[in-house]
Parts: C-alpha cells; sequence; structure tokens
C-alpha cells in the first residue's frame, strides 16, 4: 500500500544511479550485526548514502533485522533525523535555539523562507535547496546562526541571509 | 606500551614544545572558533608565516571559553609571556605578524591578555580579566590548552593520573572518594553522583554498563559540546574510573548527531585510548576490561530522559519508561546501568587526579565544587563558562558576562532551557546552586544560561520553549501530550491578541496538572517557563490580554512596526518615514497629525521611546525618528486640515481642568467630536510642563504657541490665570463632565536638616520661576541633587544664568540615571559636573555660603525596579560650598485634595487605569497628576485615552481616529537603504558661549537632504509579509 509520506523511490534524485538501491543497500548492511541495536545506526548510513530513507530501504532493512517493517516505520518516524523524502543539493538549516531566538532567529527563517519560497521540510522544486530547522546546533554564542550545509555561519542578520543564497532563488 | 613510559614520554615531547625555540601557535577550533571564520584566519596565517620564513608549531585547541572574541589566538614566542588576540580576520592576522612577530610590538591596542611568565607593557594578564577572574576551571581545565586530538597531550597535563589511582583502589573505595567529594549529576537534576554509583555497584548482575549522556538537547545549552570537543579525554577517562569502581565492562556514549565534530573528536580519542592500553582488555596491565561505544542520537529531544536514552541505545523509539525499577537496577537490556552526563564525568577525573577534599574546596555547603554554564543570548560576553557553585547571579551577568549590550537593562535570566525557567533581574543576588534556583522556580538544569533584556517578551519566549516541548513530547502520556498543546494554545492566543482575562489562571491550572502527571522528566518540568514567567511577569500577560500591547513589541500578531507600537499614543512611524523619504513632507505631517495633536512640540522633546525599539538599531544605529518628527512638522503644511473633519455640536459641556499636554490633547479630541470644551488654566499662559517645565532652549515658546493656537482653532476655550478650586463648582456651572489634568508641579522635599533656607530652591519651582520671566539668581557654584530629567534640565538652565560651576548629586550612577542619555551628554559638554553615588545629609549656612554635606554611597542588592539599592557608607560624609542649591528629586500634583478625590501614593489621583475614570461619577482624570512626572508623549496618550471615554460617557462612540493623509502609493517608493549606514549626524549649536549666554534653541533643523536620506534607513518593518 502507497503511504503518502513515502516517496515512490522513481522520484529519487539521480544520486547514484549506476548501482540500484538493492546492490548500494546490500554494500551497506554487510557491514552490520543482525542486532536491534544497529537499526539506528544502519537507518543513518543509509540515509547518509541516499539523502533520505527510501521505501524499499525500509522494508530491507526490516527484513535483515527480523523486525517487522511498522517497526522501522515507527522508528523513522519518531527521531527527527530521518527523512521519507529526498532533500536538495543544499541543505539550510536555521537553528531555533533560545538563544538565536532571543536574539532575532524568527526573523532570519522569515527571510531564508522568503527567499527560498519553501518552509521548513521542504525542498525547492528544482532540488537545489532544502530548508529545515533545528532545536539548537550549540553555536548559542553567536546567534543568530544558520548552516549551509556543513557550514555553521555566526551572527546572521537578514542581510547576511541574502548574501548567503544570492542567486540561490528558484 | 606500558603507562608509565608512555607518560614520560608525553611529559617530555609537552616539555621539548614549551622549551621549543619555534612559535607556537593555539587556534580555537571549536564549532564556535569555525562559525566565527578561524580557518580562513588560519590559512591567512599560515601564508603569511611562510612568507616570512617564520617557523611554527600549530595547535588546534579547543574553545576556552571566550566565544564572543573568536576567532581567538594565542601566539607564544619563545622566552615570553603568550599572547592572545581576539575578533581576528585575515588581515588583522597579517598585521599582527608583521608588527609582533617581525618587529616586536605586541600591539597593546590589539591583544586580550597575556598568559605565563613575565608580562607585557600595557596588556593585561588574561586570567586577571573580569570575564576570567572569578572563574575556577576543573572539568574545563585544559580545554583551549592542549590539541584534543593528541593524547600525549592530556596524559602530560596528569591526564589518566586519575584512572592508574583508582586501578590501585578497590572499586568501593573510589566510591567513597566521589561520595566524599560532594559531587552531584550535572545534567540538571543534581543527585548525588557517589550515591547513584553505589546503587548500580550494589545491584546484582555480572554485565552492567556505564553510559555517557551527550545528547545535550537543552536550546541554548552548548557546554558539553564544548567540553568533548577541546578536551574528550578528560571524559573518557572519568567513564573508565565510574565503571571500574561499578563493576562495568560497557560503556555507551550518547551523542547528538547535531555535533559532527564531537563526534569526531571522540572517535580518534577512542582509537588513541587503545593504542594506548587505555581500552579494551586487561587496562594498564590491571585486569580490568572496559569497551566504549559512540551512539549517534537521531534528533529527539526526549531522549536527554535516562530511560528514553537506553531505548535508543537498543534501538527503538526513544520513550520514556516508567521508574522504578530504576537504571541502576534494570537498565540496558535489562542490566544494572549508570548514567551520568559529560560534564559529570570530567569531574570525575578530576577529582581522581587532585583528590575528594580538594575538590570539595570549592562551592557551597551543598553544592560542591564548579559548574559549567553557556552564557548566551543578551550579554556582552557570549561564551562558556566554569564558576564555583554559590557565586551569584550578578557576578555571572555583569562581572564575567560583562553586561548587557546597547546600554539595555536586564531583564531576566532563564536557566535549564525548557526545563527551567525564568530568573527576574530583581533576584540577581541570588546564588547559583542548586537549592537557591529551585526555590525561585527554575533549575540549575545542564546549564544553559541565556540572558534577556527589556527587548525580550515574557509571553513569547514562554511561548517559544512550549512549542519546544510540544513538539519534543514523545506522545506516550497524556498529560504531557496535550497539556503541552493545550497551554501552546493559549500562548499562542495571548500572543495574538485573542486572549481572554481568565487565560492566565487557566494556564497555571494545566501547569501545575501537567507537572504532577507526566510520566517523565520532560512533561514534570515543561510547565517551568509558564509557571515562573507568570509568577514573575503577570503584569506582561496583563497587557498582552487586556490591551493588545507587547511591551517588548515582539509578537508578531499584535506588532506591526515595534517603533509605532512603542510610541505610547501609537503615532505611525513608518508611514510618515516613507512619506518623508518620498518627500511629500505634508503627507508626513498629516501621517503625525493622524494621532497626536503636537507634531512639533514632540519633535523638539520627545525621548522617543519608539527609538529605542528600533530595528534598525540592530543592524546598525536607530532612524533618528525624532528628528525626523521636527521636520515634518517644520515642512509640512496645512494639506492635515483638509481631511479633519468635526462632529456635529452634542451641546454638552466638558471642564478640563489644566492645560498641559494631557488637558490639551483631550480638549482637542472632544472638541472634534462636537462638546463645548473648557480649559481652565491657573498659570499665566497656556502649555502645562511644556511652558513652564521644559527650558526654552528645548522648547522654543514660538513652537508651543502655534500648536496651541491649532487647539484654539478647533473651538476650545482656553482661560488662563483660573484656578479651579473643586468638581462641584464645575458641575455647579453646568459641565456635563471633567477632565482632571492638573500635572505635577510641587517639587518634593529632601527631608534633610536646613532645606529651608533661601538659597535652596525645588527643581520644579525654580524652572517655572525661569519661565514666568521672573528674575531668577543663582550664585556661581550650584549644587542640583538628583538624577532625572528635571535636575538636567535645572542644571543646564542654570548654566545660562550665568553659574561658573554647575555638579550634579545623583545617588546612584550613571547606569541608573532616569535622565535621557542625549540630556546627560549635553549637560557634560556644557560642563557640568556629576558627583556619583552621593545623598544630601544636611545643609547649613556657613560664611555666605551654603555647606552641603554628603555621604557616599555604594551599590547595594537590586530593588523591583532591577536597580540596585544605593547603601550608605557609614562615616563617608564629605562637606562642599555652594552659593545656590537645587532639589530636583521628584515632583507630585499640587493640592490633589482639594477635589475630594480618593488620592494614591505619591499624592497622585486614583482612576480605573484602562478607562482613566475616577472613583465620582462623570470625574476623569490623567497625565503627570495620575502617573506622577512622566514625559509629553505620555501625557499624550492619556489625553487620548480620556477624550475617547468621555467622549463615550456623553454619549458618543469614542472614535477620535482620522485619516488625515492621502492612500500610500507603495509602487512609487524609492528604495530602502539596506546597507551598513549610520544614522545621520542631529545639528546643533556648537559654540558654547553662544549656548550658555541665552535660552537659544540648543537642537538646529534638519535639512531636506539629510532628512530624506534618514528616512531611506526605515526598514519597513510594518510591511514585512508573513
Amino acid at each position: 500500500m502507497a503511504n503518502p509520506l513515502v516517496a515512490e523511490d522513481t522520484q529519487a534524485p539521480v544520486l547514484g544511479r549506476e548501482a540500484t538501491i538493492e546492490e548500494r543497500l546490500n554494500g551497506i548492511l554487510s557491514s552490520y550485526q543482525r542486532n536491534e541495536d544497529q537499526l539506528i545506526p544502519i537507518l543513518q548510513q543509509v540515509q547518509l548514502a541516499f539523502g533520505y530513507l527510501p521505501e524499499t530501504a525500509m522494508r530491507k532493512i526490516a527484513k535483515f533485522l527480523n523486525l517487522p517493517e511498522s517497526t522501522v516505520f515507527g522508528v523513522v518516524t519518531f527521531y527527527a533525523q530521518f527523512r521519507l523524502v529526498p532533500s536538495g543539493r543544499n541543505m539550510i538549516t536555521v537553528c531555533r535555539g533560545t538563544a538565536c531566538h532571543v536574539r532575532g532567529g524568527a526573523r532570519i527563517l522569515r527571510e531564508v523562507e522568503k527567499h527560498l519560497g519553501v518552509k521548513p521540510g521542504e525542498t525547492t522544486s528544482d532540488f537545489e535547496y532544502s530548508l529545515e530547522t533545528v532545536a539548537c546546533f550549540g553555536a548559542c554564542a553567536l546567534a543568530p546562526v544558520m548552516v549551509v550545509n556543513d557550514k555553521v555561519q555566526g551572527r546572521m542578520s537578514t542581510a547576511k541571509v541574502r548574501e548567503t543564497l544570492g542567486n540561490g532563488s528558484s | 606500551m606500558n603507562f608509565e613510559d608512555a607518560r614520560e614520554q608525553a611529559i617530555s615531547q609537552w616539555k621539548a614544545m614549551q622549551q621549543s625555540d619555534k612559535l607556537r601557535v593555539l587556534i580555537g577550533m571549536g564549532t564556535c572558533g569555525r562559525a566565527a571564520g578561524a580557518e580562513d584566519v588560519l590559512d591567512a596565517l599560515n601564508k603569511k608565516l611562510v612568507q616570512e620564513h617564520i617557523p611554527a608549531e600549530i595547535l588546534r585547541v579547543g574553545c576556552i571559553g571566550l566565544c564572543y572574541a573568536e576567532p581567538l589566538i594565542e601566539l607564544v614566542k619563545p622566552g615570553m609571556p603568550s599572547v592572545f588576540y581576539g575578533d581576528l580576520t585575515s588581515e588583522l592576522i597579517s598585521e599582527i605578524v608583521d608588527d609582533y612577530l617581525v618587529a616586536g610590538n605586541p600591539r597593546p591596542d590589539l591583544a586580550l591578555g597575556t598568559r605565563g611568565e613575565g608580562t607585557l607593557d600595557g596588556i593585561p594578564r588574561l586570567f586577571d580579566l573580569p570575564v576570567l577572574k572569578p572563574q575556577v576551571r576543573i572539568s574545563l581545565r585544559n580545554c583551549g590548552n592542549i590539541d584534543p586530538e593528541n593524547i600525549n597531550h592530556y596524559i602530560a597535563n596528569s591526564g589518566y593520573e586519575g584512572l592508574a589511582k583508582a586501578l590501585r583502589m578497590k572499586g568501593q573505595e573510589v566510591i567513597d572518594e566521589i561520595k566524599k567529594s560532594g559531587l552531584r549529576g550535572r545534567g540538571g537534576a543534581g543527585f548525588p553522583t557517589g550515591v547513584k554509583w553505589q546503587f548500580c555497584h550494589d545491584a546484582p548482575g555480572d554485565i552492567k554498563y556505564v553510559v555517557c549522556n551527550a545528547d545535550e538537547g537543552d536550546p541554548g545549552a552548548f557546554m558539553d559540546r564544548a567540553l568533548l570537543e577541546g578536551d574528550p579525554h578528560a571524559v573518557l577517562e572519568g567513564m573508565l574510573i565510574g565503571a571500574y569502581a561499578i563493576g562495568a565492562t560497557e560503556g555507551y556514549i550518547y551523542i547528538r548527531a547535531e555535533y559532527p565534530l564531537a563526534i569526531q573528536r571522540l572517535q580518534i580519542a577512542l582509537k588513541q585510548m587503545e593504542e594506548y592500553g587505555l581500552l579494551g582488555k586487561n587496562i594498564l596491565g590491571c585486569g580490568f576490561d572496559f569497551h566504549i561505544k559512540i551512539k549517534e542520537g537521531a534528533g529527539a529531544f526526549v531522549c536527554g530522559e535516562e530511560t528514553a536514552l537506553m531505548a535508543s541505545i537498543e534501538g527503538r523509539r526513544g520513550m520514556p519508561n516508567p521508574r522504578p525499577p530504576f537504571p541502576a537496577q534494570s537498565g540496558l537490556w535489562g542490566k544494572p546501568t549508570n548514567i551520568n552526563n559529560v560534564e559529570t564525568w570530567s569531574n570525575v577525573s578530576a577529582i581522581l587526579q587532585k583528590g575528594a577534599g580538594w575538590y570539595a574546596s570549592y562551592g557551597t555547603e551543598k553544592s560542591k565544587g564548579t559548574k559549567n554554564f553557556s552564557l548566551a543570548g543578551k550579554v556582552v560576553h557570549t561564551g562558556l563558562i566554569e564558576v564555583p557553585m554559590g557565586i551569584s547571579l550578578r557576578e555571572i551577568v555583569y562581572d564575567i558576562g560583562g553586561g548587557i549590550p546597547e546600554g539595555k537593562r536586564l531583564k531576566a535570566v532563564q536557566t535549564g532551557g525548557p526545563s527551567g525557567g525564568v530568573i527576574p533581574a530583581s533576584l540577581i543576588d541570588l546564588p547559583v546552586d542548586y537549592e537557591s534556583l529551585a526555590q525561585a522556580g527554575s533549575i540549575m538544569g545542564s546549564g544553559g544560561m541565556v540572558l534577556m533584556d527589556e527587548d525580550t517578551c515574557m509571553v513569547d519566549v514562554t511561548k517559544f520553549f512550549l512549542t519546544f516541548t510540544q513538539a519534543e513530547s514523545c506522545g506516550k502520556c497524556i498529560p504531557c501530550r496535550w497539556g503541552t498543546k493545550q497551554m501552546l494554545d493559549i500562548l499562542d492566543d495571548i500572543s495574538n491578541g485573542r486572549g481572554n482575562p481568565e487565560d492566565i489562571e487557566l494556564l497555571l491550572e494545566l501547569a501545575e496538572s501537567v507537572k504532577d502527571s507526566s510520566l517523565c522528566g520532560l512533561g514534570q518540568t515543561a510547565p517551568n517557563p509558564v509557571l515562573t514567567s507568570i509568577r514573575y511577569f503577570r503584569d506582561e500577560y496583563e497587557e498582552h490580554i487586556k490591551r493588545h500591547h507587547c511591551p517588548a513589541a515582539v509578537c508578531k500578531g499584535l506588532v506591526k512596526a515595534p517603533c509605532s507600537h512603542t510610541c505610547p499614543a501609537g503615532v505611525d512611524v513608518p508611514r510618515y518615514l516613507r512619506f518623508i523619504a518620498q518627500g511629500q513632507f505634508d503627507q508626513a505631517l498629516a501621517v503625525i497629525r493622524e494621532r497626536i495633536p503636537f507634531p512639533s512640540i514632540c519633535g523638539h522633546v520627545c525621548p522617543h521611546p519608539c527609538e529605542a525599539k528600533c530595528r534598525r538599531g540592530q543592524v546598525d544605529e536607530a532612524i533618528a525618528i525624532r528628528a525626523l518628527k521636527r521636520f515634518a512638522a517644520e515642512r509640512g503644511n496645512g494639506l492635515w486640515k483638509a481631511g479633519a473633519k468635526s462632529a456635529p455640536a452634542t451641546n454638552k459641556g466638558v471642564a478640563i481642568v489644566g492645560s498641559g499636554p494631557a488637558g490639551l490633547t483631550a480638549a482637542y479630541y472632544l472638541a472634534r467630536r462636537g462638546h463645548a470644551v473648557t480649559v481652565f488654566e491657573a498659570l499665566p499662559e497656556p502649555g502645562g510642563m511644556m511652558r513652564y517645565g521644559i527650558p526654552e532652549y528645548r522648547l522654543p515658546r514660538e513652537v508651543l504657541a502655534e500648536e496651541v493656537e491649532e487647539i484654539r482653532g478647533v473651538g476650545v476655550d482656553i482661560r488662563t490665570n483660573s484656578r479651579t478650586g473643586s468638581v462641584d463648582e464645575l458641575f455647579e456651572h453646568g459641565y456635563n463632565a471633567v477632565f482632571l489634568a492638573i500635572g505635577a508641579h510641587q517639587g518634593t522635599k529632601l527631608g534633610i536638616e536646613g532645606e529651608d533656607s533661601p538659597e535652596v530652591m525645588d527643581g520644579v519651582s525654580f524652572l517655572r520661576e525661569i519661565s514666568m520671566g521672573n528674575t531668577v539668581r543663582v550664585g556661581n557654584t550650584v549644587a542640583v541633587i538628583g538624577g532625572g530629567n528635571a535636575a538636567i534640565d535645572a542644571s543646564r538652565s542654570a548654566l545660562r544664568l550665568g553659574a561658573k560651576q554647575v555638579t550634579i548629586i545623583y545617588r546612584r550612577t550613571k547606569d541608573e540615571m532616569p535622565a535621557s542619555e542625549e540630556e546627560i551628554e549635553e549637560a557634560i559638554r556644557e560642563g557640568v559636573k556629576i558627583e556619583f553615588l552621593a545623598a544630601p545629609n544636611r545643609i547649613a549656612r556657613k560664611n555666605g555660603k551654603i555647606e552641603l554635606t554628603c555621604i557616599r554611597m555604594e551599590l547595594g542588592t537590586t530593588d523591583a525596579s532591577g536597580r540596585r539599592r544605593p547603601v550608605p557608607i557609614e562615616g563617608s560624609e564629605f562637606s562642599s560650598f555652594f552659593d545656590t542649591v537645587i532639589a530636583a528629586i521628584g515632583q507630585m500634583p499640587e493640592s490633589p485634595e482639594q477635589f475630594g478625590l480618593p488620592l494614591e501614593r505619591g499624592n497622585t489621583l486614583r482612576v480605573d487605569t484602562d478607562t482613566l475614570a475616577t472613583p465620582r461619577e462623570g470625574v476623569f482624570a490623567g497625565g503627570d497628576a495620575v502617573t506622577g512626572p512622566a514625559i509629553v508623549i505620555d501625557a499624550i496618550a492619556a489625553g487620548r485615552q480620556a477624550a475617547i471615554s468621555i467622549d463615550k460617557y456623553l454619549g458618543g462612540s469614542g472614535v477620535i481616529d482620522e485619516t488625515l493623509a492621502s492612500p500610500e502609493e507603495l509602487e512609487a517608493l524609492p528604495e530602502m537603504e539596506e546597507g551598513e549606514k549610520q544614522r545621520i549626524p542631529i545639528p546643533t549649536l556648537a559654540s558654547l558661549s553662544e549656548r550658555l549666554s541665552s535660552f537659544a534653541e540648543v537642537e538646529l533643523s534638519l535639512g531636506e537632504e539629510l532628512a530624506v536620506e534618514e528616512a531611506r534607513r526605515c526598514l519597513r518593518c510594518d510591511l514585512e509579509e508573513d
């Protein structure tokens, strides 16, 4: 049964078309033991490889660990880190921590939303940018902060958002 | 390798490095440093060193805690104390290489401080700076000093000596040592660590686990991240010691995935430990086996709760379980498990290295040792600190933190993140320990400390925390799942102007039940922000609910633009600024006229609360709103009159007592509503304090006269020299309603010996006499007592009357002075001296002079206003001689009792604060007579409210707002000036002799070009879309 939350595999981005999902999954799973406590590390590894968790992958992981598919899906939807849809090539993460909030983080988020035309959890139609928020990066001393891919940018202002995303508007 | 050999080798390497004749560079490469641009600075430095042929050893170190100064570098020249440089850029570091490394000038202007033996001229010792001096670094002992990726650095600094010592003891002896140290869990709850270990130690079972909780989830907390990034071995050594004491053979570090650098550093550290025989089988040859695995969290705040954390390690949804059984009996996979957080483990290794007695010598009776805090929010020195328990919040905020930026006032300190609460500024002297914080309604928490100033809205912050906990509630138990949602919904209503008066009680009730009935710590503590913010800031909730007003101008649903929201009269600032930017000055004036009848007066004298909240101020400097208002008033013509309409006559009469800004504003709007208005003024000219309080050099009389004429123009009858005796008299004359706006024209007495001498005047009378045109004589030397605007006005006026030396005597310091900053600055510029921290004790006449005896004050604890109380220093009396003494310490209404109405403290009239109605029917009161001395715009706002209430009382609609300006053509708007651009300088009369020889106006008119330029700096917050 198709789940509306889960993207069809055919919509997956072009990441590694040459090897099938199946083959790449087997490669990942072969380095793990078949214990339940390996579930989260496996999911993290698979997401790292595919950018999200394709439905077939979740089914295969369930089989591999001998767990009901519902358990795997339950864990995936419990944790904020896991994505059921592909993400864009660039990940913009805006911190919503207390220090950022007190120093105007909400305005930074609004500016990014305005600039990219997407809300947190969404991806631009050209798959160029995904926008996420995080509870706190722990870079509070430099609040407000925003992370572009892995680069933490401190002391943000709306002007700096525009500068950073300069040509990124979709 | 044998540990002793490894140790010797590490120490000799460390020594060789210390004694090397090569330059050593320590650069902060934690997340903060990197985010601030440390990598670019390091690249530039490397390039420059190669270019100058300077060989150097570069150490990438962790965070020393001065996050505000990142990127941060320590340069160690052989044989010299090292020098720290902060706020570096690529250009600056090249400059420093040229000046210090090549030419030998350490650039004291750029250096933060020195460390090590010896001193350098003009550079303080780093650890003597107020930001570091009160700190005691135990858990952070190595952060910023060693390369966290080099185990030898850790070992050379007593690393693993604690473990070696523990392994020579019995497990129980190690537990006893920890008990003796008094260490309590640093994750927040403060459970005694040794006792926790004992439970796990005593639990039956051959397999036991220890866990390091590094799921630092509190937004606003980064202590654990910095510690793991800067000194991972200190934590790992602690885990080994705990495992040995308890009898565990396996350990887990549960760390959030958002900390990639910390994870990487831990992985490196674990690999090195294995190489050194510090992990695995038979550790240090003592027969102790131990393995550690890293488990990355996947983003769930609830996993910081220990039972949820264990579920997550086991691969399941991270949902908590009821306790008992406690993890010590049945934890991971049902085995006894001991969980401590990162900071606790780091303290454990220090305790074993240096002894329980040493550790317990820090802190208080019940809270031993030190605590790490991440200091963030509205504070000058954001960063990571470690302080002895029992230190006061004041020391943390003002000494270590350097106070609040931009001269704003501290409002509250938030501790414990979403599980904690807000502590108001009035409790700033609270000692920081587990019990005191709990008593104040907050918790120690893991150590997030977020400072909030007057621009932080407590409803908004509470909503922020509830949004967080509601989203992070795992959903297992109903009280937490639905309770947080319900509380959030109510907060959302309040912050959007949909609140009901009973909401506050409902919130409290909900909060108590969620607290009592939730399954785990998340739900049990989630109501804390609600409970504490209502406990300390209930009035803010009420403002939101009753008046739809957000005092901090934050809540989006209520605030269109912070400037107009903050203006007591609600003048639509951004709209008139846009008209100025477009050169349509008539329209700009019309916009101002839509809300106030005194545009020019406000343009001259308003202390502009709007500018304090201007969002542009967060980019560079606030817009010069007041000066632009004056400009609009000067350049705009009578276009506004075309739109102004008067209602047909109602045949109702209103008597207004007092022709100050409150009285005349009410008169204007009531006349517009068709009522016959008579204003009774006791003094010879209308204007109240605008005429008899504010000196002419700030408000030229013709400016006042012109705007008073406009009031007369709508049919208001102003009768001067008419003192009103009673309200009955007015009703007898047939008036249907009365508005008492008598101001506060009587100076407050000093209440000291000798103040009745003729050379001693009070400030209000002094200013009034000058304004009446009477001859007022001051001697050569004048003392003015007080710190408000009246004191400044009196002292600047005294200079203009020929005084040679004017000294203001104020009992607190400049920071607490209520006078507006611009006024204080101008006074100082004109030569006024200010004697802070002194209060008069007695006055005596001696040889034709006035001997003023004062006593020195010091600032003590904080009072309810958040300001520190002045406390006399015994035996510190001192005397000075003056010719004239002016006491400007306060004002109150003059004989308000004649109206036969109930009075409040300070002799002010009692009213319903919403409607301004007094207890007597048909009688209203407002302005200074109700509030005590305030500013013109407050009185105008009161006048507006009085007009609304009186119009309704007389059967009208109470609608006084008018549309006077044309609709805006937003398409034609010129671009706003967004790039960095400071505000324009406001022209003033430069020549001091010209200023002091008369009462000529000091501030001058703004030219058109400057005004338009300034108006274009407005960020147009009101047009921002959601």
